[in-house]
């Protein structure tokens, strides 16, 4: 007999689940552009990047 | 024995449904569209060579610092911003966002934002960034805005600050030319708010805002737009004399000042009817015609001089 009970806990709705996803790319490329920026700056400077002059 | 039962709460926990356009919204992209121009600015002009990655770097950290600014300014404007019809349709108002993850939203950028241009670039840079979204959020949008009609003028500096922050940026130092700019944008701020306040009066009043034409009323406010827009227009031409710009900024700063000059005089002139609201409006729209204008001769001289020597 197939069980009808519904799952525990929440359960996102269709629309909730598009958006949940949506940030979470928009996080991703957010954290993406972030690694490739500090990668490029350190390029850029070469060793002078460990100089940090306050 | 415990004095509520838990298991009679049902617990209903918020999900969002906001999607990237909601949290773009609260960036505020307009403004943040002018903070960036004047930033460019500022940074093409300093007479060093920048690095264009350390430039975009630093363009897009003081971005982010502006959207920041733009969340943490509507996450303790809400409820105002929900009374006033220019602001009800804002993510926060509309139940898109709440308040929290507006708050969470600009921090974590404004954080991001202030170390990144700090250790990639220089720390003058981002100290200075930090100093800004501090002066915007709580200055200007916490302390000043709802407590004296002097509000966009003090809180004005955190506005003309962008083009500074990148000067330092490029150079690691300070210096006049990024301090005339800075005065620029300040003198310019109170004409173009007050002439939005003389016609989105009613949302002030409704919010209980005290912008100037709500406490001191309408004629008041266009007197103070002349006096200021008289401040503005000379100061404005001064980099000029003073040998700091050329004379092709000289010659738009003084058209653009004329026309600038010639509204506001019509905004104190014109105080009944539709023809009144018509000059406002007129005043509006040009003084950002007239920033836009001042900072695009800037960029554009810049953008002769270097590629002047390769067609001639």
């Amino acid at each position: 007999m197939a069980d009808n009970r519904q799952p525990d806990g929440i359960v996102l709705t269709e629309a909730q689940k598009k958006s949940r996803r949506q940030r979470s790319i928009a996080i991703a490329l957010a954290l993406g552009v972030l690694v490739v920026l500090f990668f490029a700056v350190t390029m850029v400077k070469g060793p002078a990047v460990l100089v940090r002059p306050m | 024995m415990s004095v509520v039962d838990h298991n009679a709460i049902e617990l209903s926990p918020r999900i969002s449904e906001a999607d990237v356009a909601d949290y773009i919204a609260l960036l505020k992209p307009r403004v943040m569209s002018l903070v960036i121009f004047t930033a460019l600015v500022g940074l093409v002009i300093a007479p060093v060579h920048v690095h264009p990655v350390l430039a975009f770097t630093s363009i897009l950290c003081i971005a982010v610092g502006a959207g920041a600014s733009g969340a943490l300014n509507m996450w303790y404007e809400s409820d105002i911003d929900a009374l006033m019809s220019r602001t009800a349709n804002r993510p926060i108002p509309r139940g898109r966002v709440t308040r929290p993850e507006a708050l969470a939203f600009g921090m974590t950028l404004a954080f991001f934002a202030v170390m990144t241009l700090g250790i990639l670039v220089n720390w003058y840079a981002g100290a200075l960034l930090a100093f800004t979204i501090f002066f915007y959020v709580v200055i200007y949008t916490i302390g000043l805005k709802r407590w004296t009609a002097q509000n966009i003028v003090i809180g004005g500096a955190a506005g003309a600050l962008p083009p500074v922050v990148a000067w330092v940026a490029a150079t690691g130092s300070l210096s006049v030319e990024p301090l005339l700019l800075f005065l620029i944008i300040f003198f310019w701020t109170p004409p173009h708010f007050w002439a939005l306040a003389l016609f989105r009066n009613d949302d002030y009043t409704r919010a209980g805002v005290p912008m100037l034409p709500v406490v001191a009323g309408p004629d008041a406010t266009r007197l103070q737009i002349l006096l200021y827009t008289i401040v503005l227009v000379p100061l404005a031409v001064s980099p000029w004399p003073l040998g700091y710009f050329d004379a092709a900024y000289g010659m738009v700063a003084l058209i653009l000042g004329a026309g600038m000059l010639a509204l506001a005089i019509n905004v104190y002139r014109r105080r009944e009817g539709s023809e009144a609201l018509r000059a406002t409006r007129r005043l509006f729209a040009f003084s950002i015609f007239y920033l836009f204008g001042l900072f695009a001769t800037l960029l554009l001289d810049v953008v002769a001089r270097a590629i002047a020597p390769l067609v001639w």
